[in-house]
């Protein structure tokens, strides 16, 4: 409503599909998936786990390649990129939130925060301060110099989200974010990533949570690696 | 991401797992440390024999008695004269133009006493020339004399030690001693020489050839030496020397000539070769702790999966992983590298206190060479586990607990 769609999506999917031959044989884990997600979209992603949510995740996220079909960013075809750009890619344009959190656990939550800027070659002092900033963004600015095996949960994936936000990239890319927080953190979390989106920010969720779903702007279903409609959805899940 | 920060990260995870470090340094640390102190045994061994022979000139050939290399059939019995005598030292003072000094020998040891003091020590039958030839020098006194020689006059010229032994600190020149219980006049006392090979030159008794000859009752020698006035007659010195004694003993090569030149510098060969395998089999040590550096790395690596796979989706590049697990190795190469370095040096340095017969020399190359190799060893030894980590999936990496 308030942002005008943009002449060219952010992310651009057609017919990606992925097929994973872990033991000669074949497993289709996405088929045929079309998308557009616009910048300062909200995305949720719904499916049951092994419907291809996690594949969709990481295609998004440039950390896996379609076996075919196109993914462009920002009109950017991805499957052209050398490892080297797709690590730029990671780095600048996508933050990650996991459900594990996956922080490092003998770092302080500063120094967890200020991990993709190393890699951007960001100096030392620009580092601390934009890291610091990225946490007084989620509100744990004070938890800085605790490690991050000290936090809790909600404090974990606050700490995430910042490290995810710290290098401006153009999508949140957000698995299961709540997963393994109680309800209260959870909703906590959800609430700073609707306000993160009301700020401009673009992000993908993805979840099996109906509750969580239903706070993001659109929803898509995904089952046997397939997007469906609603209506599809609920019928196949009973 | 700059260099700095990788180092940060290296030095951080090995204090992460202080013990282990540690057991993997040293590994490289007995390795370096074994070289450094093999390659010191070894150099040290070469100084010492250099020093041995330090005294001896490289003009000298040594004649002694009886044919080393055997060619041809059994000697015939009695045809042969097995002995070296003062005639054969005659003819080569008197025909070898190319020699500067002859000097017969004449070896034997007899107790030597003074008074109530006695000592049972190698007395030396020789001519005024063995003091050039072999270089050693009476400090007060005289020599033995040509005149002595030839009226077999009962002198002596007393070492060092004899002479401390004998007399302390008293005034000797002059008095009367009993070799094998006939009186001898002391005439000289020699200079302060020490010992080559393993013999105390210090613990020598001189007296003239012919008077030794009497009271060993022989008329064997030892040995001739012969000094060429030029290093470069060497050759020719040893030939001409071969074809008089030749023709003086009947046509009979009953003798052999021995260049002290060519001698020493196959020995010093030989220690060289010597100290090249000390370090040789030392360096294996070195190996094996880069072994031990691998096999840590490669634990390191499939412990911290996770960790690389956090790094790669927030935008490590496999370079950034690369370097940062090389520099891991280096880092416990290196130091594991100065730490051997210590203790090879301490080490050769407590030898010397500990032995100080054992020659012990620290050469500047052994540190410098141990240390680089330790270095290049962490590197080599890293780069495997290295481009594992680099080349890990990043989405299993993530998946991996």
């Amino acid at each position: 409503m308030e942002s005008a769609p943009a002449s060219e999506p952010l992310l651009l999917l057609r017919g990606v599909t992925k097929i994973y031959e872990p033991d000669g044989q074949e497993v289709v884990g996405l088929e045929g998936v079309d998308l557009d997600i616009r910048s300062g979209d909200f995305l949720a992603v719904m499916g049951p786990s092994g419907s291809g949510k996690s594949t969709l995740m990481n295609i998004l996220g440039c950390l896996d390649i379609p076996t075919s079909g196109s993914y462009k960013i920002k009109g950017m075809p991805v499957a052209r990129l050398s490892p080297e750009e797709l690590a730029r890619l990671r780095n600048r344009e996508i933050g990650f939130v996991f459900q594990v959190f996956h922080l490092l656990p003998r770092y302080t939550a500063l120094r967890n925060v200020e991990l993709p800027l190393l890699y951007a070659g960001v100096g030392r002092e620009e580092r601390t301060e934009r890291a610091g900033e990225a946490l007084r963004a989620v509100g744990i600015l004070d938890r800085r110099n605790h490690l991050s095996n000290q936090l809790s949960g909600g404090q974990k994936q606050k700490v995430a989200i910042a490290r995810a936000l710290v290098n401006r990239p153009s999508l949140l890319l957000a698995d299961e974010p709540t997963g393994n927080l109680d309800t209260k953190s959870g909703d906590e979390l959800m609430e700073i990533l609707v306000r993160l989106n009301r700020e401009g920010t673009t992000i993908v969720l993805v979840t099996h949570d109906q509750t969580i779903a239903r706070r993001a702007r659109n929803v898509v279903y995904i089952i046997d690696g397939r997007l469906v409609a609603k209506e599809d959805f609920r019928e196949l899940r009973g | 991401m700059n260099f700095l920060e990788y180092a940060r990260v290296a030095l951080e995870a090995l204090r992460a797992n202080r013990l282990r470090s540690a057991l993997t340094m040293l590994g490289v640390i007995i390795g370096v440390a074994a070289v450094i102190l093999l390659v010191s045994l070894g150099e040290g061994t070469k100084t010492y024999v250099e020093n041995q022979f330090a005294g001896l000139g490289s003009n000298i050939l040594i004649v002694t008695p009886g044919k080393i290399e055997t060619k041809g059939g059994p000697p015939i019995i009695g045809a042969a004269k097995h002995k070296l005598t003062l005639s054969d030292s005659r003819i080569l003072e008197k025909r070898g133009y190319l020699f500067h000094g002859v000097a017969p020998v004449v070896f034997g040891t007899a107790e030597v006493r003074s008074g109530s003091r006695s000592r049972n020590v190698p007395v030396l039958g020789v001519t005024p020339s063995f003091s050039a030839v072999r270089n050693l020098h009476v400090e007060i006194g005289t020599f033995v004399t040509g005149s002595d020689v030839e009226a077999k006059r009962r002198v002596c010229v007393l070492g060092r030690t004899v002479k401390r032994e004998l007399f302390g600190n008293a005034n000797a020149l002059g008095r009367i001693v009993k070799v094998s219980g006939s009186r001898f006049r002391v005439v000289g006392i020699m200079q302060n020489k020490g010992v080559s090979l393993g013999i105390d030159l210090d613990d020598i008794v001189f007296v003239p050839v012919r008077t030794a000859q009497d009271i060993f009752d022989t008329d064997a020698l030892l040995e001739i030496l012969l000094s060429v006035r030029n290093k470069n007659d060497i050759e020719s010195g040893k030939e001409l020397a071969k074809s008089l004694l030749f023709k003086n003993h009947n046509r009979h090569e009953d003798f052999t000539i021995t260049n002290q030149a060519a001698m020493l510098s196959s020995l010093y060969t030989i220690l060289d070769t010597l100290t090249y395998v000390l370090g040789g089999i030392a360096t294996i040590s070195l190996l094996v702790g880069g072994i031990g550096i691998m096999n840590i790395m490669l634990v390191t690596v499939k412990e911290r999966t996770n960790e690389i796979g956090i790094r790669k989706a927030v935008g490590a590049r496999e370079r950034d992983i690369l370097v940062q697990f090389l520099l891991e190795s280096t880092a416990l190469s290196s130091s594991g590298g100065i730490g051997g370095m210590f203790f090879g040096v301490a080490g050769a340095w407590g030898i010397r206190l500990l032995f100080p017969k054992i020659p012990v020399v620290v050469p500047t190359w052994a540190i410098v060479l141990a240390f680089t190799f330790s270095v290049f060893v962490g590197i080599f030894f890293g780069v495997y586990p290295a481009r594992k980590a680099a080349s890990l999936n990043p989405i299993e990496a993530l998946r991996y607990e």
